[in-house]
């Protein structure tokens, strides 16, 4: 990977109505999105070519989703498929969109995202493997339960770790009015949230978000004559591996996304020191823990030190999950990540604008946590203002 | 608010034999004849080395806890009149991790790297689920 690095830009960013918002729909939520972010790159919609949609895995099996998304969009897209990697898919995305433009197959790509939680009214579906769910091993709750507790035996890392990096989130979140986790949190409101999973509390866990986002795609020449400041994607990187709980017993690497790290940077150029904000996908707590160690940015012995002193936020050596995170902006799936990066790098974050910023990690993380084996994907851009 | 009952193994082709096993009280997995890599989940190849020819070996059903979590509150509800009830993965002797449930053991005593052996609990007539205790020291 990484030829294209450089060439591309993500010329527009939306997001739909967000947070607990009942009787919309999947595809309800990706056309607003789609539209919004095409808006803000300054396109008509006739003028997307490629489209890629997120299996929106809440409904089941939904065959032709994107063709679909594509209908209802009223395109004639030449390059158009479903793809499905979870969390790790906004970025993800990107990556097949600057392969499929590489390619020639088209040149303006969307890449559009969907998904309400209680599709019917019914919380979504549950799947699990025969060799999980029997046991009540259901989610990704006891998967990650079942990381942290490696971690802090590993390395001996404080509970506290984990209610800072929520405290940091949510303290992020006030400076971000459409978050959906705004009430102040303090370290003792965080030790005070209920057990969900020993040893994750209500606190180490994102909430449940309806709605939607949508990224455009075009080249670096394109992207300048449109609307916005150019963002360039000048690093990708993608891993398949689950991390340290893996079934097989002879992969013992406790610290997940190292691989799709080490070809981010190299693609980019850079190292983990150059960059100037992260954002981190946090669906639970320690995500960031292990994102943070993967992506090289601190050792895990510094962390609680690191996040005591404020180095994680505004200010601070390297602010991540500038918007809140998932952990308290919302859970798009890692399109809210993608959109905050973007959006520091063009300068326009007001309250919480990182000074100067240049460059941007954004990470994903996604998959089947709940199947056997167990499998992930991380996924990796490096953004750069142009 | 609609009910789910606790879901129970429907075995296929490839993992019947598993559940087969622990319904006589065996705790089996496939081991290739090639490379000799115990395999888990089971499969019609091996991750290792894609051969296809594999027995369903015999474990000796040793173990220590790699990692657990105690749930609160269940996602699948019918889970919930357990709570608090504990998940755990067993890494066997041979290699695999399982994941299972530790029982005869308060939850304030698990700790990672527990000898554990295996017991097959009886949850209905025909499903046997494979779980752990803390072993004996004289065993």
């Amino acid at each position: 990977m990484g030829t294209a690095c450089g060439k591309y830009a993500i010329a527009g960013v939306g997001v739909s109505r967000f947070g607990k918002v009942p009787g919309v729909s999947a595809m309800g939520f990706t056309l607003e999105a789609s539209k919004r972010a095409v808006e803000d790159a300054g396109l008509e919609m006739r003028a997307v070519d490629g489209l890629l949609a997120v299996m929106p895995a809440a409904i089941g099996e939904q065959h032709g989703w994107a063709a679909r998304v594509a209908a209802y969009l009223g395109l004639d897209p030449s390059f158009c498929t479903t793809l499905d990697m979870g969390g790790a898919t906004a970025c993800g995305a990107v990556h097949v969109a600057m392969a499929a433009i590489e390619a020639g197959y088209c040149s303006v790509v969307l890449c559009a995202f969907g998904t309400q939680t209680w599709p019917q009214g019914v919380p979504l579906q549950l799947f699990g493997s025969e060799f999980h769910l029997v046991y009540g091993d259901v989610g990704a709750i006891c998967f990650t339960g079942f990381i942290r507790r490696r971690q802090q035996f590993e390395y001996n890392l404080p509970d506290e770790l984990y209610g800072r990096v929520a405290v940091t989130c949510r303290a992020h979140a006030q400076r971000n009015p459409e978050a959906q986790m705004r009430k102040p949190m303090t370290l003792d409101d965080y030790f005070h949230s209920r057990w969900v999973a020993e040893p994750l509390r209500l606190f180490d866990c994102c909430p449940n978000t309806d709605g939607g986002g949508a990224i455009v795609v075009t080249s670096v020449e394109r992207a300048r004559d449109l609307r916005q400041p150019v963002v360039r994607i000048i690093g990708v990187g993608q891993e398949h591996r689950a991390e340290v709980i893996v079934p097989t017993g002879d992969y013992q690497e406790l610290w997940g996304g190292t691989g799709a790290a080490r070809r981010a940077y190299a693609s980019a150029g850079i190292v983990a020191a150059d960059l100037d904000c992260a954002q981190l996908y946090d669906a639970f707590t320690p995500r960031v823990v292990n994102d943070l160690v993967a992506y090289g940015i601190a050792a895990p012995e510094e962390l609680d030190r690191a996040f005591a002193r404020g180095e994680f936020t505004f200010g601070g050596r390297l602010p991540v999950n500038t918007a809140g995170g998932l952990l308290s902006e919302g859970h798009l799936w890692g399109f809210g990540h993608v959109r905050e990066g973007v959006r520091q790098l063009r300068g326009e974050c007001s309250d919480r604008q990182v000074a100067d910023a240049k460059l941007c990690l954004v990470t994903g993380y996604g998959g089947a946590p709940h199947e056997s084996p167990p499998t992930v994907s991380y996924s990796a851009l490096v953004l750069g203002r142009d | 608010m609609f009910t789910l009952e606790k879901p129970l193994p429907r075995g296929t082709e490839d993992t019947a034999p598993f559940w087969e096993a622990a319904l006589r009280g065996e705790l089996r997995l496939q081991r290739c004849r090639a490379c000799g890599h115990y395999r888990f989940p089971p499969a019609v190849l091996c991750p290792r080395c894609s051969s296809e020819g594999y027995e369903w070996a015999s474990l000796s059903g040793k173990g220590r806890v790699f990692s657990w979590v105690v749930v609160h509150q269940s996602q699948y509800p019918a889970f919930n009149e357990d709570a608090p009830y504990n998940v755990a993965i067993v890494e066997l002797d041979e290699g695999p991790r399982l994941h299972t449930q530790i029982v005869d053991c308060p939850l304030e005593e698990l700790t990672i790297g527990m000898p554990v052996e295996v017991v097959f609990e009886k949850v209905r007539e025909d499903v046997v689920l494979p779980k752990f205790r803390p072993r004996r020291r004289s065993a």
